[in-house]
């Protein structure tokens, strides 16, 4: 699911109004107008996080909850070694997954951005995959892959290669996992890409261009560094949103071969829901999302130093 | 050479709209293909047949949830837009105590940053609780909360655009608060609530998770958790598959195409302010 | 199935009026709970003897269509009392009856279950004892399959708190469902006896892509750990043992898994990512020389000309043995909810449904799967459809799955094991000995430290 997001800011303080006979009213409208948004807040975000580490500090017998756990919960997680394998598999996802979309967005951006011939239609081309259901786009995918009713196997065979039989092998597997995650999401990169591109004052590339800079320098010297925030904040989204993934998974392969695409999301899914495990599986999604505030602490921080860099 | 350029230009974007668009159409293809062509090898339909299509509509519930899905995006955006554009204005035009401006934004924030696997397993205990698991009025509520976060973090930002003279100027022409933002502000920022609400249309039709976790019959099931119920325990139905793919993508597609203009602003909006 | 709508709306109303008490985890919950369980079918609804409605809930199976489409009508017709019907996919109806029968929320009277939720439902009081209801079980019920719904199982390990306790019925056997070997009778003649009969055959025979000697279901989880049951059971090797310790990754079952491997040169390549449909597909196409799988691809599909290109040339028997047969049995079984609103009804339905005369019915009208002896037997019907008296043989020659609320785990990592070892073997076309031990061992390892992390509730 993507994400849009306005950089964080302190809003603008509206003038203030003059002391008079709307001053009571005045002085009790924002709290009015915030009040029905606090609510359905606290009870879609804060109670369910509260009620996620709860379960997570509880022991379950039958679904029903029976007794405290203590951390019971987390250092089972910690030494059950599927958990790495989620976790491992989980972090190769993402990063792999997210470095291509960037380069790709950044690039079809690249590529785009001067079209004026037609631009609406290649645009919303582009942008198709991003827009349908991501389980339509998990069946999309399984019906290209799949070995007896799909499209992969007889295009290699017939170019006398073997066939890939692509869910067949845990490598082909992981792999085909994130073309999927690409044709997907790379289109949101793309798209605040193009974005960014558009809103870059023109003016100095042109002097810079006249003093004889080639693409290549300007595109490092001028472009990149003017696009870095925007593209901060559209890696953030997509991390945030890779580390969830699920949908797709769940209808592509279950998190098979063995665990080649075993996301936590899917492991722990499974242990609430399939294994009746609500403790564990609680334990493990508190840990997912450390995981993903760590990530986008860790991008955010690589493309602040990254930004400095460039300007130097 | 400049001429080379511009081909090679254009054999790339025209590679890039094939790599985008083949899935749909393969999809399309075999959505039209009967039972014995799948398993047969690629190619055409053979006998093109629209039978995968009635199947889902006669055997498979997709009236059910397509109108499930009809209802239940319509009112929590709806609901969402109502309890969030307020808040949204509180924010941009209240300096409120203590920093509470930033804070409510972060925590509005929160919901979209938590990977929604994270959120299931305490939305169905609190639906548990409520009675209300497989009901769209339990699928309503929590989208209409999620939503609610989004529709302030948008709403807001575009509202702290609209310069306040205006405002002011209906303020001092002895408009109250809240008519001035019925008659002045609202109409300013109708593209902004229009991008939001695409938005949010988009994102909750196509949510499967929460809706898979919450719903258990076609009572409130919508067109994502249809389509995965294609995927038998025994059995795979691959025809159908297909056609429900195109039955839940084809609705978004010619969605976003028609909007599209506020739907690329969406998607966009915040990344490059 | 139209009455989708009827059983949830139910639902939410009634628990609405219950109020906040019925979390399903929510921690403050439990003791209401139990305040409130003997109510909790009688709650608001109107009763009026037997022609109340009774409510079933079902998750989607080709095998229930003949119950679905035309006995819940008929016995709408030959009682009067209305039945609803409603169906969603099994991931999401073991979800739902779960969450009904833990919250006793009353939206259905009669739960269609996979066998092994019944370990769960039985012991965390989803479904009700069926001897207490006064159900009368028809003796002519075969008595493996009825063993089923048994809690605490009778044979086998048991969970330490149910260890002393008398099995009683807790849920009701409906369609006798068990692996058969499905073979070619172009290229058998008679049925192979053993594992070993069939690799002769395939090694001779078969010529991959055009004939391959087996076909089997090799995605992880259920799916593989259901190919390698029948082997597993027949080379005596258990899925657990008395004391709960995995019985898989001794000599026994490595055997077992060494014979699959070693089949594999002879299969598909992509047997992996193979599940039911992919596995019979390719016998239904004339392309597999043998396979076991459970009964509902005869009764829905072998004999369908439009499924099938082998209709009438694939025979049925009891799966292989090598020191004994070893079928695994996964019935369709049915409970009555915890909370369901009308217990008698449901009672009187699920005897009338497993009677003598009903169940000659069921096997006669399309061969399915039915549970009682005189049915299978029923020369009317085993003459017209042949698998009925291998379907007979089997269950009462089958072995049970591992019976614990664990066992969907156990049967994830056991099968996220057997896909590796089935990978890897097709990979290293080799050393398939070697491959089976090591896989074994690591599930082996995993299920050990499942079993040491709950260990107040084994032993």
């Amino acid at each position: 699911m993507a994400v849009t997001t306005a950089p964080v800011r302190p809003s603008e303080p509206g003038r203030r109004p003059d002391a008079g006979r709307r001053a009571g009213l005045d002085r009790a409208l924002p709290w009015l107008l915030l009040l029905p948004a606090a609510i359905t807040l606290g009870l879609v975000s804060i109670y369910p996080i509260y009620a996620g580490v709860h379960a997570s500090l509880t022991t379950y017998l039958y679904g029903r909850p029976v007794a405290g756990a203590g951390l019971k919960n987390y250092t089972d997680t910690w030494h059950d070694p599927v958990f790495w394998q989620a976790m491992e598999v989980t972090l190769k996802f993402v990063l792999i997954a997210v470095t291509v979309e960037t380069v790709l967005g950044l690039g079809l951006a690249l590529l785009v951005a001067n079209v004026v011939r037609g631009a609406r239609w290649i645009r919303m081309s582009i942008l198709a995959p991003m827009t349908v259901a991501p389980v339509v786009v998990g069946v999309i995918w399984r019906l290209i892959y799949e070995s007896e009713t799909g499209f992969v196997n007889p295009l290699f065979t017939s170019l006398g290669l073997g066939a890939p039989n692509v869910l067949s092998h845990e490598g082909s597997a992981f792999f085909g996992l994130v073309l999927v995650d690409v044709w997907e999401w790379t289109p949101l990169l793309f798209l605040i890409c193009l974005a960014g591109l558009q809103s870059i004052p023109q003016e100095p590339l042109e002097a810079a261009a006249v003093d004889g800079a080639g693409p290549v320098r300007l595109f490092f010297n001028h472009t990149l560094p003017l696009l870095l925030p925007v593209l901060a904040v559209g890696v953030v989204l997509r991390l945030i949103d890779a580390v969830g993934t699920f949908d797709q998974i769940f209808v592509l392969t279950r998190g098979g071969p063995g665990t080649a695409t075993q996301l936590i999301s899917i492991y722990a899914y499974n242990t609430a829901f399939n294994f009746t495990d609500y403790g564990h599986g609680a334990a493990m999604l508190i840990a997912l999302l450390a995981f993903a505030l760590l990530l986008v602490l860790v991008a955010l921080s690589l493309m602040r130093r990254a930004a400095k860099r460039v300007a130097q | 050479m400049k001429r080379a350029g511009r081909y090679a230009r254009w054999a790339a974007i025209v590679l890039v709209i094939f790599g985008s668009l083949f899935p749909f159409l393969w999809m399309l293809s075999v959505s039209l293909k009967r039972q014995v062509d799948i398993f047969g090898g690629p190619s055409l339909p053979k006998q093109p047949t629209l039978s995968n299509y009635t199947a889902l509509f006669t055997q498979y519930h997709f009236g059910a949830y397509l109108v499930n899905s009809i209802l239940i995006v319509g009112a929590s955006v709806l609901a969402s837009l109502l309890i969030g554009t307020p808040a949204a204005y509180a924010l941009a035009r209240f300096k409120l105590p203590g920093g509470l401006n930033s804070q409510a934004l972060f925590a509005a924030l929160l919901v979209r940053m938590v990977p929604p696997i994270l959120l299931v397993v305490p939305f169905y205990i609190i639906l548990a609780k409520f009675g209300l698991l497989n009901t769209r009025l339990g699928l309503i509520l929590l989208y209409t909360g999620i939503n609610t976060s989004f529709v302030i973090w948008i709403m807001q930002s575009f509202l702290a655009e609209i310069p306040t003279d205006i405002e002011d100027a209906a303020l001092v022409d002895g408009d109250s608060r809240l008519s001035a933002l019925r008659r002045i502000i609202l109409p300013l920022a109708s593209s902004g609530l229009a991008a939001t609400a695409i938005f949010a249309v988009i994102t909750t039709y196509n949510d499967f998770l929460i809706a898979l976790t919450m719903t258990s019959t076609p009572a409130a099931q919508t067109v994502p958790v249809g389509i995965s119920t294609l995927i038998g325990k025994i059995q795979v139905e691959w025809g159908p598959m297909a056609a429900g793919g195109i039955i839940g993508a084809l609705p978004i597609l010619i969605f976003a195409f028609i909007v599209q203009r506020h739907f690329v602003r969406g998607m966009t909006l915040g990344a490059v302010k | 199935m139209t009455s989708g709508s009827g059983p949830s709306m139910k639902w939410s109303r009634r628990s609405v009026l219950k109020g906040a008490g019925l979390g399903v985890a929510a921690a403050a919950a439990a003791p209401l709970l139990a305040a409130c369980g003997s109510s909790g079918g009688s709650g608001g609804s109107s009763s009026s003897g037997s022609s109340k409605k009774i409510i079933i809930g079902s998750f989607q199976d080709p095998a229930m269509a003949p119950f679905r489409d035309k006995y819940v009508k008929q016995y709408q017709q030959e009682t009067g009392t209305a039945v609803q019907y409603s169906e969603t996919s099994y991931d999401a109806w073991y979800q739902a009856c779960k969450s009904d029968g833990l919250n006793k929320t009353g939206a259905y009277d009669i739960y269609v279950m996979d066998d092994n939720w019944v370990p769960e439902f039985a012991a965390g009081g989803i479904v009700q004892n069926l001897d207490k209801l006064g159900l009368k079980v028809n003796p002519d019920i075969l008595s493996k399959g009825l063993d089923q719904g048994y809690w605490p199982p009778k044979e086998g390990a048991r969970l330490k708190a149910f260890k002393n306790d008398t099995p009683a019925l807790y849920s009701l056997v409906i369609i006798d469902d068990v692996n058969l070997l499905y073979y070619d009778t172009r290229h058998f003649s008679s049925p192979p006896e053993t594992w070993d009969d069939i690799y002769t055959a395939m090694k001779k025979k078969a010529h991959p892509p055009q004939l391959y000697g087996w076909s089997a279901r090799g995605v992880k989880g259920n799916p593989v750990v259901q190919t390698y049951l029948p082997l597993l059971n027949s080379y005596g090797g258990n899925f657990v043992n008395d004391d709960w310790s995995p019985g898989f990754a001794g000599p026994e079952g490595v055997a077992a898994l060494e014979r699959l491997l070693t089949f594999l040169p002879y299969m598909s390549p992509s047997t992996p990512e193979f599940d039911t449909d992919q596995e019979t597909s390719l016998m239904l196409q004339g392309k597999c020389m043998a396979l076991t799988e459970y009964t509902g691809t005869a009764v829905t599909e072998i004999d369908n000309p439009s499924d099938s290109k082998v209709v009438g040339k694939i025979n049925m028997a009891t799966t292989p043995k090598q020191v004994k047969n070893g079928p695994a049995i996964g019935t369709f079984i049915c409970s009555i909810a915890s909370g369901s609103p009308n217990p008698e009804g449901a009672v009187k339905f699920l005897e009338w449904f497993t009677s003598d005369r009903i169940q000659t019915q069921f096997a006669r009208e399309g061969g399915n799967a039915a549970v009682t002896k005189t049915a299978l037997n029923d020369p009317q019907a085993a003459q017209k459809y042949r698998w009925l008296p291998a379907i007979a043989q089997s269950v009462q020659l089958s072995t049970p799955k591992p019976r614990t609320p664990d066992e969907p785990k156990f049967e994830d990592i056991l099968g996220t094991q057997l896909n590796l070892a089935l990978v890897q073997a097709l990979q290293q076309k080799g050393g398939y000995e070697q491959i089976a031990q090591k896989y074994l061992n690591v599930a082996k390892g995993q299920m050990q430290a499942v079993l040491e992390q709950n260990k107040n509730i084994y032993f």
